[in-house]
């Protein structure tokens, strides 16, 4: 029962991180067809940054995560407008894959040449350390953070989308962009707007998840595939979708290596290909199509 | 004498939207068929249903006595069934050459062919000669077809048609695009379509359906509305109805 | 905006034999001695640097096969490797526990490298995009995990050797020099080159390109664009199954890194290089990137990574027809 629960709270966490990275990509991927390869590099770069803000300046961990988040997304804003809106739309994805992975290695050997080869870290304050008791179980304080931050994204993001001005037109030309320009609404700035979040998104989550996913400069390339794998099942654009195959593929993962260590993602893959096999455009876009 | 093309109560409806409603059609060996009809009458949409793009709701097709009406696109086409394109849809690297030697091996059916050269299938050659003579596209034949002046395209698009040895053939739009002075020469290579072939042309350009077609078919609103000759579409009051405000002139020549 | 895939595309437009320009027919001619000719050159040059060219040969052969499926089918795909790691286990299996003779090796490893293409192009070759790219990366792994687990057969992690391949056509040794080794993998490579030429100038190749332009198009021509595809995509799996067997054979060794991710991604870096959509346009890419590597990676590696990532964003911005689109400048003045 222990490890069960260990299972949970783990999983779920785990997924909450790989889902508040992963959306940013679905929102960039279901807007702008771009397959973005350097969305992990992205999250790397914020949680360097994050952990620079922390240990060199000696920054509280809340002004830190802010702090990256922001210059993350300001210093990724020039790219959107130099590189990616050349290669914006399907029928590009050989150059979008390319020049996103050049701009991965690219940004792999900067951050090694700033930061070195080493792992760090961005340490804890001491609210996040220890343990949170909930009726008989305790579970550590940081992972409770954790989900309640990817709670509140889902809730925060839904609400963007369903709620707002920003939202409505955002949907309009994810549904169909001609007719979303043919009604004034100019896509240039909404494109970079949506690349903001994306890249907010996966600065978030790189930073939040850095006790999960270390941060080291492989990062982006080691993990790239696990979030294109979420949007993969979650389906371009759909939030639910993320989510699900977020917290599914946390859960598992995490389960995986806990019960039969050898082989987690044997499975993990297995699935993704039946899914996909089956729902081309994936799960939750699929059947609800 | 049975029909070469046999279309039956063609429906298609996308979701409550009914696009083709019980449409019926005969076409001949010989015969030079237009069929007309303001945007949005369906002309597009039965196209793709008679071609096997899209899957109709309800009725049949029959093409020389067989029904192909659940069959996929590339096997209609090798039973003799070919379109061409409304908008020039061709291949941009590849050279005019190579799109008559590609269409005459596919109808061949030599694409699984692994380790033939091109250069050396007997009277292939020849016969791609053949072609390019026909329509006036040997000078440009070693040219890339992203290259090609618009009105070539359209050429080519005949000839990559012809290629296949058509028993009907579909034109959709042929001379869309091209500016008037030029499409004559459509209409050039239309006329020296083999005499035995039965063509249905799809045309805005009245001046050309007139010229080319002996039958005129109208359709409005996913709806077969008449069918006659050039004289008596043009005199019927239902057509000027269904044309009004958009096209407004119907007049033969 | 999609300036760089339609110019990738333009760009490669190889004519046959018969009436190809005159610089060209030159020049496709020349092509096959002159790889020969630079593959001997380079034998008598550099005799201590034979362990690292003959890794490049392979790999060349390896970036080819990639080519067909990219360049001359438009399949884009991140799993290449799968179908090179096959074979090389495949060749070094065999080799362990069943045959020595090198060019039965070479056999096994095609043969292997193209029947898992075969299987797993027929389940994946209908999705498009992103889902394509996903499930050949997919794919790749799954075969890696298998290779990782079936430790009996394969060593799992610490790679299988002990592969100790009988002599060349019962005459010539593997010498511990890679003299042998070296000529085999340029021999393999040439004949690869050579087949390869023929398949793309056949009507199949021909039929491929049209599917690589528009798959419509060609269905409206009665072909049938899915089982082009397939079929080209196994064929490129052989090409790469034998790259790996010859790997094993002049290596001694497999790794799970012939199955690896980086490797697929490597391959399209190469190819990209070179140039899409013509085959000598993957050799020499191949060529360029390794050594170029070889002379980076060894102070250190995020040079390297610096390097080929500038690059790489360079090409699809600047260049993208690849290296051979220079070449092209050069050779003849009339480049659309």
């Amino acid at each position: 029962m222990e490890t069960l629960f260990g299972i949970a709270v783990d999983g779920v966490a785990y997924g909450m991180i790989l889902f508040i990275i992963s959306v940013g990509l679905s929102v960039t991927l279901g807007l702008m067809r771009v397959v973005n390869l350097a969305h992990g590099a992205f999250a790397m770069v914020a949680g360097y940054v994050a952990s620079f803000a922390a240990q060199g300046l000696g920054l509280p961990y809340a002004a830190a995560l802010a702090g990256a988040v922001l210059l993350t997304v300001v210093a990724t804003l020039p790219l959107e407008r130099l590189l990616y809106r050349r290669i914006y739309g399907q029928a590009n994805e050989l150059a979008q894959v390319l020049l996103t992975i050049g701009l991965t290695f690219v940004i792999v050997a900067g951050i090694n040449y700033l930061f070195g080869p080493t792992l760090k870290r961005i340490p804890l304050p001491e609210p996040l350390q220890g343990t949170l008791a909930l009726g008989p179980k305790a579970i550590p304080t940081h992972r409770a953070f954790v989900i309640a931050v990817g709670v509140a994204t889902i809730l925060a993001l839904w609400w963007l989308l369903e709620r707002t001005d920003f939202g409505i037109r955002l949907r309009a030309a994810v549904d169909d962009p001609d007719m979303a320009a043919a009604l004034g609404i100019r896509t240039e700035r909404l494109y970079a707007a949506t690349f903001a979040l994306g890249t907010g998104l996966a600065a978030l989550g790189g930073v939040l998840g850095a006790e999960l996913l270390p941060l080291e400069p492989y990062y982006a390339i080691r993990y790239i595939v696990l979030f294109l794998a979420v949007v993969a099942v979650g389906g371009a654009g759909s939030i639910a979708g993320s989510a699900a195959a977020a917290l599914a593929l946390g859960v598992v993962d995490t389960a995986g290596k806990y019960l039969i260590p050898n082989f987690g993602e044997f499975f993990f893959y297995a699935t993704l290909i039946l899914i996909l096999f089956r729902w081309p455009h994936g799960f939750f876009r699929g059947r609800a199509a | 004498m049975t029909a070469l093309l046999d279309v039956e109560g063609l429906s298609k409806n996308f979701g409550g939207l009914q696009v083709s409603a019980g449409i019926t059609l005969a076409l001949h060996a010989g015969e030079r068929c237009a069929l007309i009809g303001p945007n949005g009458a369906g002309k597009t949409t039965f196209v793709n249903l008679v071609t096997g793009v899209l899957e109709p709701c309800a009725g049949t097709i029959r093409l020389a006595g067989e029904t192909i009406t659940r069959l996929p696109a590339e096997a209609r086409v090798r039973r003799g069934l070919i379109r061409s394109f409304q908008v020039a849809r061709l291949f941009r690297s590849m050279t005019v050459r190579e799109h008559l030697e590609l269409a005459v091996l596919e109808r061949e059916g030599h694409t699984h062919r692994l380790f033939a050269s091109v250069g050396r299938v007997p009277g292939l050659a020849d016969e791609v000669a053949g072609l390019l003579d026909g329509m006036g596209l040997t000078a440009v034949a070693g040219t890339a077809v992203g290259r090609l002046a618009y009105g070539q395209q359209r050429l080519l698009e005949i000839a990559l048609a012809l290629a296949l040895k058509p028993k009907v053939l579909i034109l959709d739009e042929p001379a869309a695009g091209v500016p008037h002075a030029e499409s004559h020469r459509i209409l050039d290579a239309l006329e020296r379509l083999p005499p035995d072939l039965a063509v249905l042309m799809i045309e805005h350009d009245m001046d050309l359906v007139f010229r080319f077609a002996r039958r005129i078919v109208v359709l409005a609103q996913g709806r077969l509305l008449c069918s006659g000759t050039a004289r008596e579409i043009a005199a019927d009051p239902r057509v000027r109805e269904v044309y009004l405000g958009s096209r407004a002139d119907v007049q033969p020549h | 905006m999609s300036a760089a895939t339609n110019h990738a595309a333009t760009a490669s437009a190889p004519a046959h034999g018969g009436r190809a320009s005159r610089p060209q027919r030159l020049r496709d001619g020349a092509a096959a001695p002159l790889l020969a000719a630079l593959g001997l050159a380079a034998f008598w040059l550099f005799p201590d640097d034979l362990g690292l060219m003959t890794r490049i040969l392979t790999a060349a052969l390896y970036v080819l096969s990639l080519d067909l499926v990219l360049g001359y089918a438009g399949i884009a795909t991140l799993g290449q490797a799968a179908m090179f790691g096959t074979g090389a286990y495949a060749a070094g299996i065999a080799a362990v526990h069943l045959v020595a003779d090198p060019l039965v090796l070479l056999a096994v490893g095609g043969v292997a490298g193209g029947l898992i293409a075969l299987a797993t192009g027929t389940l994946i070759l209908r999705g498009r995009g992103l889902t394509l790219l996903m499930l050949t990366i997919a794919v790749a792994q799954i075969v890696q995990e298998v290779a990782n687990k079936a430790r009996d057969l394969t060593g799992g992690s610490d790679g299988l050797s002990g592969i100790d391949p009988g002599p060349l056509l019962g005459l010539f040794r593997f010498d511990m020099y890679g003299r042998t080794s070296y000529l085999f993998a340029l021999a393999v490579l040439l004949a690869g080159f050579l087949v390869a030429r023929r398949i793309v100038r056949s009507p199949f190749g021909l039929a491929c390109r049209g599917v690589r332009e528009d798959p419509v198009r060609v269905a409206a021509l009665g072909g049938s664009p899915k089982r082009l595809l397939v079929a080209m995509y196994a064929v490129a799996g052989v090409f790469a199954g034998v790259a790996g067997a010859l790997s094993a054979v002049t290596s001694g060794i497999v790794g799970l890194d012939s199955l690896g991710f980086s490797w697929s991604a490597e391959a399209l870096v190469m190819l990209v290089l070179g140039g899409t959509g013509r085959l000598w346009g993957a050799i020499l890419g191949t060529v360029a990137f390794m050594t170029v590597h070889h002379l980076l990676a060894a102070t250190d590696p995020f040079h390297w990574m610096l390097f080929i990532g500038l690059f790489l964003m360079g090409t699809v911005l600047f260049l993208p027809g690849g290296l051979a689109s220079l070449a092209d400048r050069f050779t003849r003045g009339d480049r659309p």
